[in-house]
């Protein structure tokens, strides 16, 4: 096995802070007299990775989270404050809008220039530049300064020099969000055919049809650190589904509400799992809902419980009086009730099992409570289950060239 | 240093430099003559300055010979002390060498106020003044050592202005008082013999006079203080790289 193109060791970078004048002379007094400055704010930390040739890497985190952070130590724009990162190639990257272009010259200046960073100079410049300009596609804009050009405009002109490096690593940070949809594309594309070509990819991105799309590894930073990192469909998966419990935080009503209800959910378990991490399950596993409720007056409540898509999308929904049976007394007022699906044909991806009690006619809802769950697997099927299906009239696939 | 990558850096400074001046390249030219013009006026009209000696040269090319060279010094090192500065765009998302953009702007003020040197020597010698034109080429060595001090100050300046931002108003008072303290307006035998000495302390004395004696034949000239010059400037040259590589993993969290 060949030597890693990227290897990073306990990777961290921490900022000094400064906060008044004084703050700056001292730091450059330590810096010259013991190469070391004084109170740092940590943003990453003991970040290991390792990536080789033809990987594809997946950064994803919520903002502030390290992954630009990461990207600059990667690109050497920054410097590690502890352990070490190493690249055994050329590196091309697009760090932000607008990758270092000087807003007073022409897009073709630029473009020269950022070549020349890259070490693209002479003839051989020459040479690519009409291709340069013609990925870009951006008309006689290319004449006028970089001040004048829409966001979109920026990222085609720097997209398009990157893309006439081919260099061996291409280090991306959130670019394909602003180019138009053809733009998108078109990058997409050009990403794919140059990762089939050996081409080695780290792509920081919110979108996760992105990052699935070009990615085969992910990797979650979180807090400066690496939450999870590996096959890119577990680690996505288990992003959205971080996020959906964030947001349902927010939203739960307080235990104090809650208690003062006429019907409440006291404890909801999936698969026998009581707690609030996302139960994981592997493609058409059966899923078991347990919850059990306290009915203030000791009424018989309706229970209803639902499956949505982490995204807030409803997959189904069911309740006890549908059915026409009711929840078991456990004694004092409170009730239980279990609900079993079977081979559940969910595609992979975050879901969230809500339960609501009802009233013992059905029609008020009173509480509810969220448990997420993540169905495991990569497939590229699409939609939100798979239904039973059948091919008819069709040939086997021809042995690939 | 990538050559290719210093010599695009340059360019594009050059060209920032008479970029929007409505008469772009022409002002290197027209600048010299202009303020050889004010100087002329000033000098010998109003201040009636005079060189001491029989055999003395005109005041005119007497400033001009050394004036020339202090004007590429100290535009080079002013203007270098922001050059990171300016450039936190670039670094922040490039990994480049940074010394490059010093290295650059060294070069554009040098390469301008060489031209306008060598143009201004020319015109002197042609308005008949007593000018040695073969002593142009050992003065246009001269600023090999002059050019190597000037980078190696402004590595200092450009690296630690990212820390300090007054420095570079500091730097801007500093320099006329090194002009002022060195034989450029007036000959070192026009001061009290006490003070004479402390001339040598300026690293630009050595050149004002060398410049003064290889175009004017004025005041003398020695090989033992050109080596010792030329120690200094590479001495300075090593410290100022020295400090700039050690500041330069720091540029972007004080950018």
């Amino acid at each position: 096995m060949s030597a890693p193109l990227v290897l990073a060791r306990g990777l961290g970078k921490a900022y000094p802070k400064v906060h008044r004048s004084g703050d700056r002379l001292r730091a450059l007094g330590r810096l010259l007299l013991r190469g070391e400055d004084g109170d740092r704010v940590s943003v990453l930390q003991d970040v290991d990775l390792e990536i080789r040739r033809g990987e594809s890497l997946g950064l994803i985190g919520d903002n502030g989270a390290g992954k630009s952070t990461l990207l600059k130590l990667i690109t050497g724009v920054l410097t590690p404050t502890t352990g070490s990162v190493a690249v055994n190639g050329e590196i091309g990257a697009l760090l932000e809008l607008g990758a270092g272009f000087h807003p007073e010259y022409t897009g073709r200046d630029n473009v020269v220039m950022a070549a020349a960073l890259h070490g693209l100079a002479g003839d051989e410049l020459r040479r690519r530049l009409p291709q340069i300009i013609d990925f870009a596609d951006i008309g006689q804009y290319i004449d006028e300064p970089v001040k004048h050009y829409s966001s979109g405009m920026v990222v085609r002109l720097g997209f398009a020099v990157i893309a006439a490096l081919k260099p061996d690593l291409l280090v991306t940070d959130e670019v394909l969000a602003v180019g138009d949809e053809s733009f998108q594309k078109k990058c997409v594309k050009w990403m794919k055919d140059y990762l089939d070509q050996g081409g080695t990819l780290i792509l920081v991105s919110h979108s996760m049809y992105h990052v699935q799309k070009l990615c085969r590894q992910a990797c979650w930073l979180r807090g400066g650190r690496i939450e999870m990192a590996g096959d890119v469909f577990a680690v996505t998966q288990a992003y959205l589904a971080y996020h959906e419990r964030k947001s349902a935080a927010l939203e739960a009503p307080s235990a104090d509400v809650r208690a003062g209800l006429e019907f409440s959910v006291t404890a909801v378990s999936l698969n026998g799992i009581d707690g609030d991490a996302p139960v994981l399950l592997e493609p058409s596993a059966s899923l078991c809902v347990r919850a059990h409720i306290r009915s203030r007056d000791g009424r018989v409540p309706c229970l209803a419980i639902g499956v949505v898509r982490a995204d807030g999308t409803p997959v189904y929904g069911v309740s006890t009086d549908m059915d026409g049976i009711e929840p078991q007394g456990t004694g004092d007022g409170a009730y239980a009730c279990e609900l079993q699906f079977a081979d559940l044909p969910l595609l992979p991806g975050g879901y969230t099992v809500r339960v609501h009690p009802l009233d013992p006619e059905g029609v008020r809802v009173f509480d509810t409570v969220e448990r997420g769950f993540v169905v495991r697997g990569s497939t590229r099927e699409m939609g939100l289950v798979r239904l039973a299906h059948r091919w008819t009239c069709t040939a086997p696939v021809k042995s690939a060239p | 240093m990538p050559a290719a990558l210093t010599l695009r850096f340059f360019q594009r400074e050059l060209r920032n430099r008479f970029a929007g001046s409505f008469s772009g390249g022409l002002w290197a030219l027209f600048q010299p003559l202009l303020q050889l013009a004010v100087y002329s006026f000033v000098f010998v009209h109003i201040f009636k300055a005079r060189l001491p000696g029989m055999d003395a040269p005109g005041y005119v090319p007497f400033l001009m010979t050394a004036l020339w060279p202090w004007t590429a010094f100290a535009e080079a090192i002013l203007r270098s002390t922001t050059a990171i500065q300016e450039n936190a765009a670039l670094i922040g998302k490039v990994a480049l060498p940074r010394e490059v953009l010093v290295l650059a702007s060294v070069a554009t003020s040098f390469a301008i106020h060489l031209v306008g040197f060598i143009a201004i020597v020319l015109i002197l010698a042609l308005l008949g003044s007593r000018i040695h034109l073969a002593g142009l080429a050992p003065a246009v060595l001269l600023y090999v050592p002059l050019f190597a001090l000037a980078f190696g100050l402004a590595l200092i300046c450009a690296a630690v202005q990212v820390f300090v931002r007054d420095l570079v108003q500091i730097v801007a008072q500093l320099l006329p008082l090194l002009m002022f303290g060195a034989p450029v307006f007036y000959d070192r035998g026009l001061l009290p013999e006490r003070f004479q000495g402390w001339l040598d302390l300026n690293p630009f004395t050595f050149y004002a006079e060398a410049f003064h004696a290889a175009l004017l034949g004025y005041g003398d000239f020695s090989f033992t203080r050109l080596a010792v010059a030329a120690g200094i400037a590479i001495l300075i040259l090593l410290a100022g790289r020295w400090v700039f590589r050690r500041l330069d993993p720091h540029f972007e969290d004080f950018l």
